[in-house]
């Protein structure tokens, strides 16, 4: 008799290597223990000390503390796994969790790689592409041609033109703010043109560039998904990132507030679609921007997100379990139907980094006191003692919280907040213990330009 | 804001040597009075920071004339060859060029040089065991 593919799934991989640091190696390492998974634990000299290293099964130190000899070293961490017999790879979130050709690697070595496949990777890490796939899944876009800028100044000119100023040039393979400019209008086309080139060229190795119209005022609205290997997807809820600072989120939350329900539902069911048409595995993210009632898809991270936690809250999802769960060959435990969004959720990111000027700050943890209380959740890997270095992001901790409604949440939110204390570092815990008390944001439906500006304002004052 | 003066060459010589330690090649800084933008050179261009040592190349030990072979990968470490049946014996005398271990991974195989002539005194790491990048494995003594 045939296997069923519960049955084959269980002996797919029994062992972990985390090919992550900070948060989200404690993260994963906690749902494979959930799962009843072993786990590798790998570090840079620099996080020789980091608390996941004595939890975990192995632990072993891969390289020097930059993360290019390290965390992104393919070769180092392909030994380490093969050294501690990892069945299976998990990259997290950054590194080299978008990177086609070590899950190209990681599978060719014989390995599960936990995430979609190669070719999934390749085709949404292409911003051209997945435009392309997504128009023909039925997801609204960003008006703009689903191909890559030709050479020709004249030709860009007339796209540009026939598009509309403003329009914002992106490189093809960029992404996280990235490899982007806005051009407000024709007489500075070209020198937008050639810089963004020269960077694409550098930076993500790949000088194809595309132009979308510019949105004026959009809020940054993502939905997530999970998919199996047998022709199952969802998608768990919707969330809000529009709180950004240089193109980095700050504040999450889940449902987006102030989005008509069917709306939401058409979008979400058609990122379901696409899925299906591209053979999507595991979790992901399709990003939107949304303005006057209308969506425009912008990029899929093709990967765990930093934010996913506001979604696990508001659906019961836990979405790194699931997420292993479909590497390892699993049916989806759940259905469309199934799917609830339960009161509301927000989450801030605690950086290690000046809450004025923002720039990081490295040093010992010398106290620390961590909220506790109904619906509150820490999502860390600090301690008092432990030493932030300065190789490495600026994130240290995840405060999320859960209630009834955004206004409880977000009272709930300024208590968890003042309940927490890390001294011997600077973080910006004061900067959103003042966001918290900001009118317009507590209204709900701030912009993605709204936190630059406010910033902006509170310098004036 | 802040009140760093993105002019100064000492400001920029300070970014230019974070951007290299952090591994990235260039940096755009936009502000109202101007504009800056470092592009670090390709590999064998503009360095500041000399090249770190190599890994396996010992390191002094604080206060005494003694060095510490380390590991230059992760690996299962070897003390001899898993081919050779003949135990090494310590203390011995060893010159720059021995090989007086290796790490392994699967099929391959690192050896490790004594990189100084001294006598290889102790083992700091257990025969066959696991380690990690940077993980001490010998000892030797620097002769006088």
């Amino acid at each position: 008799m045939p296997e069923t593919p519960e049955q084959s799934a269980a002996g797919r991989f029994d062992t972990v290597l985390i090919a992550n640091r900070g948060e989200i190696a404690v993260r994963i390492q906690r749902a494979c223990r959930e799962l009843g998974l072993k786990t590798i634990a790998i570090c840079s000299e620099a996080d020789r000390e980091a608390p996941y290293g004595k939890t975990a099964d192995s632990f072993l130190c891969i390289g020097p503390s930059s993360a290019a000899k390290s965390y992104l070293n393919q070769d180092a961490i392909l030994l380490a796994a093969h050294l501690a017999g990892a069945g299976a790879i998990h990259p997290g979130y950054g590194f080299l969790s978008e990177n086609a050709a070590f899950a190209d690697a990681v599978e060719k070595a014989g390995l599960i790689f936990i995430g979609p496949t190669t070719s999934s990777i390749a085709t949404m890490g292409d911003k051209i592409s997945a435009k392309r796939a997504m128009m023909a899944a039925g997801v609204p876009c960003v008006p703009g041609p689903d191909a890559a800028l030709p050479d020709d100044p004249a030709t860009i000119e007339r796209i540009a033109l026939e598009i509309g100023y403003p329009v914002i040039i992106k490189a093809a393979g960029g992404g996280g703010g990235r490899g982007m400019r806005v051009v407000p209008k024709a007489d500075v086309l070209h020198e937008a043109i050639v810089l963004t080139r020269e960077e694409a060229r550098k930076a993500f190795g790949s000088p194809s560039l595309y132009m979308e119209k510019f949105l004026q005022h959009p809020r940054h609205i993502e939905i997530q998904v999970v998919c199996d290997d047998h022709g199952n997807a969802v998608w768990l809820g919707h969330r809000d990132c529009s709180m950004q600072r240089r193109h980095q989120k700050v504040v999450e939350e889940a449902p987006a507030p102030g989005i008509a329900p069917d709306i939401i539902q058409s979008v979400g069911l058609a990122c379901v679609q696409a899925c299906l048409q591209i053979g999507y595995r595991g979790v992901g993210t399709f990003e939107f921007l949304y303005e006057d009632g209308a969506f425009y898809f912008i990029e899929m991270n093709t990967r765990l997100q930093v934010e996913h936690p506001v979604t696990e809250m508001t659906s019961g999802v836990d979405i790194v379990q699931a997420q292993i769960r479909a590497a390892q060959g699993h049916v989806l435990n759940l259905n469309q139907g199934d799917v609830t969004c339960e009161g509301h959720s927000f989450e801030c990111r605690i950086n290690a980094e000046d809450p004025e000027t923002f720039l990081p700050s490295a040093g010992v943890v010398t106290h620390l006191t961590l909220p506790v209380g109904p619906g509150i959740r820490v999502d860390t890997h600090i301690h008092a003692g432990y030493k932030v270095s300065p190789y490495y992001d600026s994130l240290i901790a995840k405060l999320i919280v859960h209630a009834p409604t955004r206004a409880e949440a977000m009272a709930r939110m300024r208590e968890a907040l003042a309940g927490t204390e890390v001294e011997g570092i600077s973080t910006n815990i004061p900067f959103l213990r003042a966001l918290f008390e900001d009118g317009a944001f507590a209204r709900g439906e701030t912009d993605i330009h709204y936190l630059e500006q406010w910033l902006k304002l509170r310098r004036a004052a | 804001m802040s009140a760093i003066d993105f002019s100064d060459p000492a400001t920029i010589a300070l970014l230019t040597e974070a951007l290299m330690a952090a591994g990235v090649d260039g940096l755009e800084i936009s502000r109202p009075d101007g504009q800056l933008r470092i592009v670090v050179a390709g590999k064998d261009g503009a360095r500041i920071s000399p090249p770190e040592a190599t890994p396996h190349a010992p390191g002094l030990a604080p206060g005494s004339a003694s060095v510490v072979v380390k590991a230059p990968m992760a690996g299962r470490f070897h003390v001899e060859h898993p081919a050779s049946a003949a135990p090494q014996n310590l203390p011995r005398s060893v010159s720059e060029a021995d090989i007086v271990g290796f790490v392994g991974v699967g099929h391959i195989l690192l050896p490790l040089r004594a990189s100084r002539s001294g006598v290889l005194t102790r083992l700091l790491a257990e025969r066959g065991a696991p380690v990690g990048f940077g993980d001490p494995l010998f000892e030797i003594e620097l002769q006088s």
